[in-house]
């Protein structure tokens, strides 16, 4: 058995979760995982499969190709690696969220922070709440920061940068967050 | 994972609606720095607080800073001075409480607790020393708080002790009288207690507590305001069940935070946790009153008709929802009607909405009582003994915490406005043409006796 990972991707509309599952379930693949998330109008779900020794990376390809692209799917799939280079270092769960007017680079000026610091992003999303009202346009940011590194200076970069973007930033423990809503 | 209602409804607390942590109160027992030396006994004491509060000031703003949540206050508390130092002269005294205004300084907290006494059934040597030593010590320092219990539902009213009080307060706001009686901000007279409280002045550790403790008082009058108007928007017909629902939940998210907080300080200092403290504490701020809420539940203003009832459906709301918030609840828990740290309630008593009789009838049903409640500067020692002893009796009878604060500013007639600054605030002086009137009653003295605790209608 080895695992494949599959991505697909496009136009949101019913079927697509049973047009995928169906064609593994035909070749012997087992879901071991699946999520999926919608943006405006677009699908994107990512699959791991355990499949058979039978099967090859090639075969399984065409046989979603088959189904998915006359539903105007793109489908991506690649084996899994068992282990990767990257090993996450002790970290502990901080929630950003910025606040401010929507421009260009807003989340590469972020982000770019966030990668110096080695700091893994484990949620991101947009909630472009305002409208007309530019400043109720706001990103979380689910990050891992490392218990190692300088984290005053983290912060400090931080809020230099998201005051050349003109946002509000704020960095707060997970743990607020959970204890104010969770019972 | 959180959803965005709760990451959104965390920030529009901490930005829109003033949440933060009103005081992280560091208690420290002094009663193993005993000495018959009062030199010795200033060495000790400043070398134990400076040890023990080394670092409480920086962890409490680290901790803050990590969950994005103010810790606005860093406060310590520690045993009754009376207890501690019960062998000195009131001049020896007053030497301890400048030694704990060093050792505040040194170690960056804005208030110290703790000199005071527990005389609700007789007095030391050692108590009738402090109780001497009040003015003169509350007037030579900055940081210093004093707290005198003087009735108990077991105990009774010690009516000398409240008569003592009454001339105490007087003589701390002519030593003060520059800074309209600023003393006698810092000086709260109790019934019942508690042992625990973070908050000033009434914060002191007591004699059962641990050798260091954390205890944390929240805030959020502007969370609750916020929450109740929402309720209100979004459904028109919501009743006073529903409304007391709300917050009671909020309450509990507001305690949870409390909570939080005084955990992660405590384990970083590696002291035990000890309670939070539910109440409700407003600042001079708009936006961050008590007051305002009773206007979200519909009244003109704190101080109408139908206040007490209100305050009552607030007050046992916070207590619900913070009690199952928090493992360990204590202190005072209950809504403050601070009339000059609420820009609300001050505003009520200034346009005469709001009597001291009213807020005598409130302090039924919350605590902590007559809290910073300003009087003319001519009412007497016999006057503000009278008003103290009401509000004792209210505690001894209903087994409650209630406290008086009153501060007689010296020069100044009803009307006129006093000023304290910062946390203090302000207030118009309460008219009080009808106050006087119970000086052969206050000289009578004595101890009223406990009152009977079965038959309780």
């Amino acid at each position: 058995m080895k695992k494949m990972v599959i991505t697909v991707l496009g136009r949101d509309r019913p079927g697509i979760i049973a047009a995928v599952s169906k064609t593994l379930c035909e070749s012997q693949c087992n879901i071991e995982d699946v999520n999926q998330t919608t943006l405006q109008t677009e699908f994107v779900g990512i699959f791991i499969a355990a499949a058979p020794d039978g099967l090859s990376e090639n075969q399984l390809r065409t046989r979603l190709q088959e189904r998915l692209t006359p539903m105007e799917l793109a489908v991506v799939l690649k084996p899994m690696q068992e282990a990767g280079d990257w090993v996450a270092p002790t970290s502990e769960p901080f929630v950003i969220t910025t606040l401010g007017p929507d421009r260009l680079g807003l989340v590469a000026g972020i982000t770019e922070i966030l990668a110096r610091f080695e700091i893994n992003i484990t949620k991101l999303r947009a909630v472009f709440r305002g409208g007309s009202d530019p400043h109720r346009n706001i990103m979380i940011y689910e990050v891992d920061v490392p218990v190692a590194i300088d984290r005053r200076a983290f912060r400090t970069a931080l809020q230099e940068r998201a005051a050349e973007l003109g946002l509000d930033i704020s960095l707060q423990h997970r743990d607020i967050f959970e204890t104010i809503h969770r019972v | 994972m959180f959803t965005d209602r709760e990451i959104l409804a965390t920030l529009e607390m901490l930005k829109n609606e003033h949440l933060d942590v009103r005081t992280v109160t560091l208690g420290i027992s002094l009663l193993d720095c005993a000495d018959q030396d009062a030199a010795g006994f200033c060495r000790r004491i400043y070398d134990k607080i400076c040890e023990v509060a080394r670092d409480l000031v920086r962890v409490c703003d680290e901790v803050g800073l990590q969950y994005g949540i103010p810790v606005v206050n860093k406060r310590i508390a520690v045993s009754p001075i009376a207890v501690a130092a019960c062998a000195f002269s009131s001049l020896q005294m007053t030497a301890v409480a400048q030694t704990m205004d060093a050792a505040a300084r040194a170690t960056g907290v804005d208030f110290i607790g703790g000199f005071g006494a527990l005389v609700e059934k007789g007095l030391t040597r050692g108590d009738r020393a402090l109780i001497e030593a009040i003015p003169e010590a509350l007037a030579a320092t900055q940081r210093v708080c004093s707290s005198v219990n003087v009735a108990s539902t077991n105990a009774g009213i010690n009516m000398d002790a409240v008569y003592l009080m009454g001339k105490t307060i007087k003589h701390a706001t002519e030593l003060t009288a520059h800074a309209d009686g600023i003393a006698a901000t810092k000086l709260c007279v109790f019934a019942n207690i508690p042992p625990d409280i973070p908050f000033m002045a009434g914060a002191y550790l007591g004699v059962g507590e641990p050798d260091a403790v954390i205890n944390v008082g929240v805030s959020g009058p502007g969370v609750v305001k916020n929450a109740i108007d929402r309720a209100r928007a979004a459904n028109p017909a919501a009743d006073l069940g529903h409304l007391s629902e709300i917050i009671k939940r909020t309450a509990f998210k507001v305690t949870r935070v409390g909570e939080l907080i005084g955990r992660q300080v405590a384990r970083q200092l590696n002291v035990p946790f000890g309670v939070v403290d539910l109440s409700l504490a407003p600042t001079p701020n708009v936006g961050d009153s008590v007051g305002e809420i009773f206007q979200s539940l519909g009244l003109k203003s704190i101080g109408v008709p139908g206040s007490t009832a209100v305050l009552a459906l607030l007050n046992d709301a916070v207590k619900k929802g913070g009690i199952f918030a928090s493992s360990y609840v204590g202190g005072l828990s209950g809504a403050f009607i601070p009339v000059s740290e609420d820009l609300n309630i001050g505003e009520a008593a200034a346009r005469g909405h709001l009597s001291l009789a009213k807020l005598e009838a409130l302090t039924s049903v919350c605590s902590v009582g007559l809290d910073m409640v300003v009087l003319p500067g001519d009412t007497s020692a016999e006057t503000l003994a009278a008003i103290i002893a009401d509000e004792m009796a209210i505690g001894m009878i209903n087994a409650k915490a209630t406290a008086a604060r009153l501060i007689p500013v010296p020069g100044k007639k009803a009307g006129e406005k006093a000023f304290f600054g910062g946390l203090l605030g302000e207030a118009t002086i309460i008219p009080a043409a009808t106050l006087a009137g119970a000086d052969a009653f206050i000289r009578l003295g004595g101890r009223i006796p406990a009152a009977v605790q079965s038959f309780g209608n």
